[in-house]
């Protein structure tokens, strides 16, 4: 049984997500702000961490930092819509997704499993979102068993992408993966390889999906 | 004097000012009464009594006037004193060495007090202006530092009026995912919620447009992924109409803020979905002439009420016979954010019937390929 942690300042929340994740057999405890979110998460040490981000007093971004300091427990993070830089920030201060409220309950849990899924641990050299099959042994990607021919920065691009299968990835995230930063204008380069990478992979294969002002994720079909 | 404080007086004193005459006639009136005096006192005191006394005057004088009556008053005085003291009297003529020293000592005295004068004046004046920037600089820095001021307040006060109207609304939202989707009386909370979502929404929008601190961040984009974004909120909406989009297929990148286009098609098509009956299509069309991309966006509804195209886009703005509900306000955004973006948008009943709106956006653009 996996333990969740919910910090959120809002009680009603708090209770109804407690419902939604005991109903999924989720053991839950749960935070009014972020201080005791953090003794929470050391004395608990759940399985998944359900932030808001906009906690008084100690704000959710300062909490996942802090987080971030001793542990690498999945972090969903709770935001409003318009709030796209503070999303961006807490992507790239190690929050592992986000939903935007109001959410739906089939979404967030869709959420929550799939950053469950431990992070991509590379102890098989393939790497599998369903039709779509990359070796990463031989620089090698299929899709449906048909070999897809790729350039270097497409397969590490769409590496990248299928790591974090399912999950937001933010543009500097991907390009300081691929590009180590060394391009001049690396989003319209990004943009460039997207395009031609949606076209290798046509309608049947996992849809790369951009969120305006985040990123892209990689969805399953 | 206070036009003598004024630079122009000092640097060039040739238009002679209202206070400059009125100080040549004191001057003169002066040096009249002074000389009068000292002629009665003359058998008692002599003749260098009236030297200094004179040259006290014109000291006096031109610690407060300006160079030109200093001037006059030291020549005049000098005259005086020649003419009627310095033995022989009545004449011009100076026997006396010391006399004649005296009568030089008039001259370099009344020279170098205007000299001095002038000096001073002009630092005065130099040092009023400075003083008179400095605090027009704190005053700069003291509004500017309260409108920053009220603007962080704004802007919190703004968040947290967000955060409290969008809670209930989550709260309601998750609780009905709860409740199940068979029950027909949680379906109609449902859709109210969604209304009130968008109201909430919509009102929060507008007044980020109209505080003006919307700023664009333009960055390369794919015009799949715009529309995508835009289409995304309004699914529930556009499942009842067939959305057909063209022109999207040769447009290269572009770079442009997509987060507030998708916005503005997102309210155009809600808009679409709300005035067209439903089976109806909609269409977007996209084109790219120079550095302007066009949008077209048609629905097959009614189309507009006559004379309507430009009130359309005014707050609470509602056409006559217009579904119940909505705020009125989603044009209101369109094109407030479109201006932001340096971009515009007009409306107009398509000839072969149906609203047809277009959007006009200046974008920076480079081959796709």
């Amino acid at each position: 049984m996996s333990k969740a942690l919910i910090i959120d300042d809002e009680q009603q929340m708090r209770r109804l997500l407690r419902m939604v994740l005991e109903s999924r057999g989720y053991e839950v405890c749960e935070a009014a702000e972020g201080q005791l979110g953090l003794q929470e998460a050391a004395f608990h040490r759940p399985d998944v961490v359900l932030l808001d981000l906009g906690l008084p007093g100690m704000n959710g971004l300062e909490v996942l930092k802090r987080l971030r300091e001793w542990s690498d427990v999945p972090v969903l993070v709770l935001s409003v819509r318009d709030k796209e830089t503070i999303k961006v920030e807490a992507l790239e201060n190690g929050a592992d997704d986000y939903v935007t409220k109001p959410f739906g309950t089939a979404e967030l849990l869709a959420r929550l499993t799939v950053i469950q899924r431990r992070r991509f641990t590379r102890q098989s050299a393939e790497i599998v979102v369903g039709e779509l099959k990359l070796d990463l042994l031989h620089h090698e990607a299929s899709l449906d068993e048909a070999p897809l021919k790729l350039t270097p920065t497409e397969f590490a691009l769409l590496k990248v992408l299928a790591e974090h299968a399912g999950r937001i990835v933010t543009q500097n995230q991907i390009m300081k993966q691929v590009w180590a930063g060394q391009t001049s204008d690396p989003s319209e380069g990004l943009r460039v390889h997207i395009n031609h990478l949606r076209k290798k992979i046509g309608e049947s294969g996992p849809r790369i999906v951009n969120e305006p002002g985040i990123g892209y994720r990689l969805e399953d079909s | 004097m206070s036009d003598a404080r004024s630079p122009s007086v000092q640097v060039s004193p040739t238009p002679v000012s209202l206070a400059e005459v009125g100080q040549y006639s004191c001057g003169l009136t002066l040096v009249f009464v002074l000389a009068s005096t000292c002629w009665v006192l003359l058998p008692y005191t002599g003749d260098l009594f009236a030297a200094l006394v004179f040259l006290m005057a014109i000291v006096l004088a031109g610690t407060r006037w300006n160079r030109g009556p200093v001037l006059m008053m030291a020549v005049v005085s000098a005259l005086v004193w020649d003419y009627f003291f310095i033995p022989p009297q009545f004449t011009l003529n100076i026997d006396k060495p010391q006399d004649m020293v005296m009568f030089s000592l008039f001259f370099i005295v009344a020279l170098s007090m205007g000299h001095l004068i002038t000096r001073l004046r002009a630092r005065e004046a130099a040092l009023a202006q400075h003083h008179q920037e400095r605090e027009h600089l704190l005053e700069l820095k003291h509004r500017t530092e309260m409108l920053a001021e009220s603007e962080r307040l704004h802007r919190t006060l703004l968040d947290s009026v967000a955060h409290e109207l969008k809670t209930p609304i989550a709260i309601i939202r998750t609780a009905l995912d709860g409740l199940g989707q068979g029950n027909p009386y949680a379906k109609e909370i449902e859709t109210a919620n969604r209304r009130l979502q968008r109201i909430v929404e919509s009102f929060l929008e507008m007044t980020q447009v109209e505080s003006e601190a919307l700023e664009p961040q333009p960055d390369w984009c794919e015009i799949g992924d715009v529309l995508h974004a835009a289409t995304k909120p309004n699914q529930q909406e556009l499942a009842a109409h067939t959305l057909r989009i063209t022109g999207t297929e040769d447009l290269p990148l572009l770079r442009l803020d997509s987060r507030l286009l998708a916005q503005v098609l997102g309210n155009l098509l809600h808009n679409a979905t709300r005035y067209a009956p439903s089976g109806t299509d909609i269409e977007i069309h996209a084109a790219l002439a120079g550095n302007t991309l066009e949008l077209r966006v048609r629905d097959h509804g009614p189309g507009l009420p006559l004379g309507s195209e430009d009130q359309l886009f005014e707050k609470f703005y509602r056409a006559p016979d217009s579904p119940t509900g909505g705020t009125g306000l989603g044009l209101a955004i369109a094109r407030g954010l479109m201006r932001a973006m340096k971009g515009d948008i007009e409306a107009h009943t398509h000839p072969e019937g149906g609203a047809e709106f277009v959007l006009h956006l200046p974008v920076k653009t480079r081959s796709a390929a």
